[in-house]
């Protein structure tokens, strides 16, 4: 097949620095902070931001789509009257920055007399910064025939194991240019790029009426076209195509009580479900009652409630390498920075923001704010979160040997937890029996079910440095309107014991 | 203001003017959004957003490509047009190209107010106010949301098709939660007309529900005879049109595959009285002119009188099965054909049972049999004796959804009302009705209030 070349063309990469130049950001930003301070705003934000999105999905043998998107806007934010008012528009000129300007204070204005209490934010300090996250080859510099190909190969990789039926794959890459100005006097310029493959391999059982399937393992990173190049696609998208046959004959669970063994793949999502959401002080304080739900946690367990087992060590950290929520500064001017969760197995801090410190007492901002796009609004999302490793250098053999009978995840399947993050139940890709400390056969229709302080209270070992990875979400919901966002978790492997097992396709 | 259907000809006309390639669809769409958020009955974060996004999808020698932007200059409508057409050239051939589109005949729809989208400011903020007075004056905390929106879509193709449609949606959701951590209740409307949105009814049922769940009892987990009120219905109903899929069922993967290549199509999969369609003319909920694959809508029936009368053919599909191509779904509507029972006369009729009020985190566990787990929120009560007797604690469901609304397991079913699902973000709704059925498996106890 004879493909061109084409990466962004020369042409498209002009017009948009020209429309870049011709929106004079810090003459803009001025103009709107001018008008909001002239308004009675106490503070306001604008941020003017570009959002690019490739993506290229494809079938067994085929190329579905190829697509470019991107959008241009502004959104201004301002306090004013003790109250919140926002405004947004894709038109980035000095008369709609003026009318967006007046209309998020007219929107103060109107909901500052039903405020009982002003909103009242941390300071910060005025910064000017310029970053870009860590990448190698820029994604939407690379020629799009060698992405098709990538997926083509991938999708090649798996029909060829005997068995399989059906393979979706896709290729998406998203960069955000991000700018932003307050009334601190921070100006700041941030330049994301995210890489994502991803692949979906079915086998069918015609006799039996059975599909079965198998997703892919790793997930979205902060990195570069070299994620392509650094992770074996080819062999994830075989061994998919072998494991989604396997399915339509393994063994399927007995449910009971078992020692799990999390891979990396899988936990990383326990992690974000039950640690990341009810660590949100927004959760805890009400403010997502009406949508996401509450929190099980509240501000006086802080420091007192025991979470999990002593090897629970939980970090938070927009700064981590390759993490999805990794940053410099979030939408408030804060520095990204790195604390304890959970230390110890005990809960000792929360995510915050300006606001959320400020009525909490706290001194200063864990820098949380972000907002999907410049037309959202604002508000408290969760940064990287990663469960620390064993000091030691325990591997999965070490984990299993100890485990008399037990089930090793790899992978996301089902995913369901309740509004305050208490009772759970997780599925998976692959299952695999441990019997008396060895890995065995195949099985299928399992999911577990806990209690978020009772499954952290039965983790008893990790592995070490060697078997820590990352995985991660592009599309994590929460807040109204709803927003996405694109979070990480690293983690090692972990053993859990005695750990309730159901069959998911039980009557 | 938004765009007009003459201002969208235009500009969907002056990118396909930019067009050199064999064949281009271009889709428009346009938005003015504003809202409002309160939680802990103070007034939160609130905004407004305006915005116009024009895509373009053009094939070369059947190859294709596509490309957005949200710049509406002459030049950014030209380098879109570009952009799509560069890749469209470096593309392999697409295997599933069918010529767009030419002229189709649409008929009108409802679904606009253009006072929905032009809510005063002030008007906006008593009616939140409101509400948020009557939770204090309840002694529970308010949480919620209010919206309105006004959208614009206009698609428009090289062999000569154009649909403009508008639509308006303004919606308000109330959770109030009693002081004591144990009481939780939640009620939530939508609709195109803002007049039509009763706040402060929205208000009292929620604080209602609030107070009627306080102190709620253990009870054990198994399978009870259960009464789902609409809200609880929606959650799961809703779930079955993303099974209904002909090409996926025709792969054989799809709980409507049948042995050897076949659907189950002129099977009987739910209970005799239940008919599943959608009608882009009803009243209460008008939906878009055109299908999702373009074509004209119509009324459809899916499932009629409990058979399935068809499955979701897109034009390529059904080419290929040469069939019609599905001028639908746009909406849901479930109906009985049996006189609506209300949902007191359930509650007489239980001897022993469970009224669940909504559902929450529904997830699929197996598309097999399109079963999925998730929670109950915002009330469960333990009905005895034909009377509700007291809240019990919330539980967590693993349930097949053609199970539950299977031949044998319906008892008595409503009428059906417009209802927004749980995890639609206030923007989706349907018509469906009360259910009360045999059986449904709650599978372990949630201490989450």
């Amino acid at each position: 097949m004879a493909l061109g070349a084409a990466a962004l063309p020369p042409w498209l990469l002009d017009r948009e620095a020209a429309e870049a130049a011709s929106a004079d950001k810090a003459a803009l930003a001025e103009q709107a902070l001018s008008i909001a301070r002239k308004g009675g705003a106490t503070y306001a934000d604008i941020r003017i931001n570009r959002y690019r999105n490739e993506s290229i999905a494809a079938r067994e043998k085929q190329v579905e789509q190829v697509s470019r998107t991107q959008s241009f806007g502004f959104g201004v934010r301002v306090l004013a009257g003790g109250a919140w008012g926002f405004a947004s528009s894709r038109e980035v000129t000095p008369e709609c920055v003026r009318r967006m300007t007046e209309q998020a204070l007219a929107i103060a204005r109107a909901n500052a007399r039903f405020r009982k209490k002003p909103i009242e934010l941390i300071p910060a300090k005025g910064v000017k910064a310029s970053w870009k996250s860590a990448f190698v080859r820029d994604p939407f510099d690379v020629p799009l025939d060698g992405k098709i190909q990538f997926l083509l190969k991938m999708n090649e990789a798996a029909l060829g194991v005997k068995g399989v039926s059906f393979v979706n794959s896709s290729l998406s890459f998203m960069n955000e240019q991000k700018f932003y100005a307050s009334t601190d006097g921070s100006v700041i310029e941030q330049y994301l790029i995210r890489t994502a493959p991803d692949i979906d391999v079915t086998a069918i059982d015609a006799v039996r009426g059975d599909f079965q399937q198998r997703s892919a393992l790793p997930s979205a990173k902060a990195i570069g076209y070299e994620y392509l190049d650094q992770y074996p696609w080819l062999q994830e998208a075989e061994q998919a195509g072998h494991e989604a046959v396997e399915k339509l004959s393994a063994k399927s669970v007995t449910p009971g009580k078992y020692d799990l063994v999390l891979h990396p793949t899988h936990l990383w999502l326990t992690i974000h479900e039950s640690v990341g959401h009810p660590t949100e002080l927004d959760r805890a304080l009400g403010w997502e009652a009406d949508y996401a739900g509450t929190s099980f946690l509240t501000p006086e367990k802080r420091g007192k409630l025991q979470f999990g087992s002593k090897l629970v060590n939980l970090v938070a950290d927009r700064t981590q390498p390759q993490g999805l929520a990794t940053v410099a500064y979030d939408d408030e001017g804060v520095p990204a920075e790195r604390w304890h969760l959970v230390k110890d197995g005990v809960f000792v801090d929360w995510q915050t923001t300006r606001e959320l410190a400020a009525g909490t007492g706290g001194a200063a901002s864990h820098g949380c704010l972000h907002a999907e796009s410049w037309g959202a609004v604002p508000f408290a999302r969760m940064p990287n979160i990663s469960l620390e490793p064993a000091r030691d250098n325990a591997t999965l053999d070490d984990l299993i040997a100890d485990v008399q009978d037990g089930i090793l995840i790899f992978g996301n399947g089902s995913y369901s937890i309740d509004q305050q993050r208490y009772n759970f139940q997780f599925g998976g890709q692959t299952f695999w029996e441990i019997k008396n400390g060895k890995k065995g056969a195949m099985l299928r229709d399992v999911a577990y079910q806990s209690r978020t302080t009772d499954f952290w209270g039965a983790l008893d070992a990790l592995g070490g440095e060697a078997t820590y990875e990352l995985g991660g979400a592009l599309n994590d919901g929460k807040g109204q309107p709803g927003q996405s966002n694109a979070v990480s978790h690293g983690c090692p492997l972990a053993r859990f014991r005695k750990i309730n097992v159901l069959n998911t396709a039980a009557k | 203001m938004l765009l007009s259907e003459p201002e969208a000809k235009t500009i969907c006309q002056k990118a396909l003017g930019y067009v050199n390639a064999d064949d281009a669809e271009v889709r428009l769409q346009g938005e003015k959004y504003s809202h409002l958020r309160f939680a802990a009955n103070e007034f939160a974060t609130s905004g407004y957003r305006e915005d116009v996004n024009v895509e373009v999808t053009v094939w070369i020698g059947q190859r294709k490509g596509s490309a957005s932007t949200n710049d509406l200059s002459d030049a950014a409508l030209r380098a879109l047009v570009a952009e799509a057409e560069e890749l469209a050239r470096v593309s392999p051939v697409d295997e599933e190209y069918l010529p767009t589109l030419a002229a189709q005949t649409y008929q009108p729809v409802g679904g606009f107010v253009e006072s929905t989208i032009n809510m005063p400011l002030d008007a906006r903020a008593k009616a939140v106010g409101d509400v948020i007075a009557h939770c204090q004056q309840s002694g529970t905390a308010g949480a919620g949301f209010h919206q309105a929106r006004g959208d614009v879509q206009a698609t428009a193709t090289k062999n000569g098709n154009f649909l403009f449609g508008r639509s308006t949606l303004a919606g308000l959701s109330v959770t109030s939660r009693t002081p004591d951590g144990t009481g939780s209740g939640r009620s939530t409307r939508n609709h195109f007309d803002v007049a039509r949105l009763d706040t402060a009814h929205i208000g009292r049922e929620a604080v209602r529900r609030a107070l009627d769940s306080r102190q709620p009892r253990a009870l054990d987990p198994g399978v009870y005879s259960v009464i789902l009120e609409p809200q609880a219905v929606t959650d799961l109903a809703g779930l079955m049109l993303y099974a209904l899929d002909a090409r996926r069922a025709d792969e054989g993967r799809s709980a409507f595959a049948a042995s050897g290549g076949k659907t189950r199509i002129g099977e009987r999969v739910l209970d005799e009285r239940l008919s599943l369609y959608s009608d882009p003319w009803h009243p209460e909920l008008p939906g878009p002119a055109a299908a999702p694959n373009g074509i004209p809508a119509r009324k459809l029936h899916l499932i009629r009188s409990g058979v399935l009368e068809t499955l979701v053919y897109s034009r390529f599909w059904a080419r290929k099965k040469q069939v019609e191509p599905t001028p639908g779904p746009v909406n849901a509507i479930l109906e009985s054909s049996a006189k609506p029972a209300a949902v007191e006369d359930m509650i007489h009729d239980t001897k022993r049972g469970l009224l669940i009020s909504r559902f929450w985190y529904i997830r699929s566990t197996d598309p097999r049999t399109i079963s999925y787990t998730g929670l109950t929120r915002d009330g469960v009560w333990l009905i005895e004796g034909g009377k509700i007797q007291h809240p019990v604690r919330n539980f967590r469901f693993n349930q097949s959804i053609l199970e539950l609304l299977a031949p044998g397991n319906v008892d008595l079913i409503g009428a059906p009302e417009r209802v927004v699902s749980s995890e639609s973000e206030g923007e989706a709704a349907d018509l469906v009705p009360a259910l009360k059925v045999k059986q449904f498996h709650l599978t372990s106890v949630s201490e989450a209030v």
